[in-house]
């Protein structure tokens, strides 16, 4: 008889964190999908459900029937992307120098990091405008990667810290003792090892970029609008519910999808690895 | 989002020494706690647009009541809407913009006026009162209007030698050569695409898609030159000097004028209403449902028809006046600027907004994605 009793306490354990996804993750999801099929009031909100056959994809079906919608779905994951590649590249260095740095230096430096989060969201982003202004970069679409990648760039540095501050020092001696060059123990120890850090803060960082409305409304020009935005104006602006429920659902299932992809690459990956070594 | 909950504190304080104004604060301090079970004495709940009433005149009208006045702000009817929609209540006035005030009239939100409470009603101008939006004035008294316009740097069009009366400015690529990248439009589907069908020739009410489309075309030819899409930035840009040419709300550039003349710019911001025609906007006092003092709104109302009270809007942030009694008391500078007090001619060919049906609105709101995206 192996460990007694571990049904009822894998139960009490995995409940709480089921249950909240239950209702916070999928019940939401579930009525966001409902208002994508119904219709939208005449005051906004939602028509009254008076039967089965108020229900339809009417909203999909006109989100497909244009190609402009593809375009800005297309627009936002390429400033997604582009906003998690250069938070990777900045807070790589960053993190890794925190986490050489003497113990009581560290939390100092990681303080240092969230400090931004005192001060209001809109009103670091007003400081970009002053700053981006006489640079002429206001309004273009340079500044809408600026802002966010300021925005999101914790995000990235803090799982990378916690990730590579575990790292055991052993290990990259062991890779000197072995002859391996300062870039191949890079390379070959650190890197791979840190990968479940910079996935994690990949994620951290591309699903909020997507969702991100007041950056590019503050910063960008006359073309800069994101999914985010489009949502957006569907519930304040144009009070169309359906169509925002409908987007919102597309957005979903395209980050949902894009994780599963990532997630089967990466242990691809790992697996590749393995069989290399 | 949801709705605020409004906490009545206790006003009335007992006239009492010693223990007795110890209990007195020991009761307020137990009635701030049952709050929601709470009466509210004597205070005025107000839900008003930012920066729309100067606190001088809510002085006076604290003083004449003997009550008190508790404002929250709101920066466009949509947020409005939407806050009512999610449950704010305890509101006993708002000041919606027509096509809200017609939405909030349909979805049965509002309480019907007691004129019998409003001596001083006689005092809205004839051309502002019987709204399309309320006919005959069942539930809502006008306070103030805007027009949406072209607001410019004087010098600098001047010696352009560019037309600052006509949506061609900011419409036609010939004229928008020697201002490209000057120029600022709002951003607002609803705003723009009106000004677009003005210049076309078409009702901004109009309901037919193919027109719309036309404004489309002519907004995509348009927008390479303008710098960006902006609500409320062009002020500061105006009066700063970076920006020559702005599509905004003509008590915008009012402020937009004065701060220029306050920093000593060596030019100037002057706004024009288009010959074409334009949108106006006129914002009226409405009675919430949720409300609990109806009649201290009543006596506000009518404290506002007062003229010298109604004055203070156009002298304060250079709106528009929609009462008669105002006039006299309005800086005479302001009542002779014809883009904040349309002449007969011109109130002629401005257009309010109305709420189209859900269809439309989605056909309208794929054509600005299509324009913001192209």
């Amino acid at each position: 008889m192996n460990a007694p009793g571990t049904r009822p306490t894998r139960w009490l354990v995995t409940a709480p964190p089921t249950l909240f996804l239950l209702v916070f993750f999928l019940l939401p999801a579930l009525i966001v999908v409902l208002a994508s099929l119904r219709q939208p009031g005449e005051f906004g909100g939602l028509a009254p459900l008076t039967g089965l056959a108020d229900l339809g994809a009417e909203a999909y079906r006109f989100l497909l029937d244009d190609i402009v919608y593809a375009e800005i779905f297309a627009r936002s994951f390429v400033v997604a992307g582009l906003t998690t590649l250069i938070c990777i590249v900045l807070a790589y260095p960053l993190a890794w120098l925190i986490a050489r740095s003497p113990q009581k230096r560290r939390d100092l430096l990681v303080l240092l990091v969230i400090l931004p989060f005192a001060s209001n969201f809109l009103v670091r982003i007003y400081a970009w405008i002053m700053l981006l202004g006489p640079a002429n970069l206001l309004y273009t679409p340079a500044a809408v990667i600026v802002g966010m990648v300021y925005v999101h760039l914790p995000f990235m540095i803090l799982p990378l810290y916690t990730n590579l501050e575990k790292h055991d020092p052993a290990l990259l001696e062991a890779a000197q003792d072995l002859g391996a060059s300062a870039w191949t123990r890079f390379w070959r120890v650190t890197f791979p090892l840190s990968l479940p850090g910079i996935f994690s803060g990949s994620a951290l960082v591309f699903i909020p970029v997507l969702g991100m409305f007041a950056v590019p409304e503050l910063l960008g020009g006359t073309g800069d609008i994101l999914i985010g935005n489009l949502i957006k104006e569907q519930f304040l602006d144009n009070r169309d519910w359906p169509l925002g429920s409908a987007l919102s659902i597309l957005l979903t299932v395209l980050v949902l999808l894009l994780a599963g992809i990532t997630a089967w690459a990466a242990r691809r990956g790992l697996h590749g690895t393995e069989a290399v070594s | 989002m949801t709705g605020r909950r409004r906490p009545f504190s206790g006003a009335a304080m007992m006239p009492s020494c010693g223990r007795r104004l110890l209990l007195a604060a020991a009761l307020a301090v137990a009635a701030g706690m049952l709050a929601p079970f709470a009466r509210a004495e004597d205070v005025l709940h107000l839900y008003n647009w930012n920066n729309y009433i100067s606190d001088d005149t809510l002085r006076r009208f604290e003083q004449r009541c003997g009550c008190r006045v508790r404002q929250d702000y709101y920066s466009d009817n949509e947020e409005m809407l939407a806050k009512l929609e999610a449950g704010a209540v305890g509101y006993d006035l708002l000041v919606p913009t027509g096509n809200a005030v017609e939405s909030l009239i349909r979805r049965r939100a509002l309480r019907p006026l007691d004129k019998a409470r409003l001596p001083h009603l006689g005092n809205v101008k004839p051309e502002f009162a019987n709204p399309w939006f309320d006919p005959g004035n069942r539930y809502s008294v006008p306070y103030a209007s805007t027009v949406t316009l072209i607001g410019y740097n004087v010098e600098k069009l001047r010696s352009l030698g560019l037309p600052t009366d006509s949506w061609a400015l900011i419409f036609e690529p010939r004229h928008l050569e020697k201002i490209r990248g000057k120029v600022t439009v709002l951003n607002s589907q609803r705003e723009l695409m009106a000004a677009a069908m003005r210049y076309l020739g078409h009702s901004v009410q109009e309901r037919d898609p193919t027109k719309w489309e036309e404004a489309e075309r002519l907004i995509l030819r348009a927008k390479p030159y303008w710098a960006t899409f902006s609500n409320s930035t062009y002020i500061k840009d105006l009066a700063i000097g970076n920006i020559w040419v702005a599509h905004g709300y003509s008590n915008d550039m009012f402020r937009a004028r004065e701060d220029a003349k306050a920093a000593g710019r060596p030019f100037g911001i002057g706004f024009t209403t288009p010959k074409e025609g334009a949108v106006l906007a006129v914002d009226s006092f409405v009675l919430h449902k949720s409300g609990g003092r109806p009649d201290l709104a009543h006596k506000f109302i009518d404290f506002m028809l007062e003229g010298e009270n109604a004055a203070d809007v156009s002298n304060l942030i250079g709106a528009g006046n929609t009462n008669a009694a105002a006039m006299p008391h309005i800086r005479p500078e302001i009542a002779a600027e014809p883009a904040i007090f349309p002449p007969p001619a011109t109130l002629r060919q401005l257009e309010m907004l109305r709420d189209f049906d859900p269809k439309l609105r989605r056909t309208l709101s794929r054509m600005w994605t299509e324009i913001k995206v192209r």
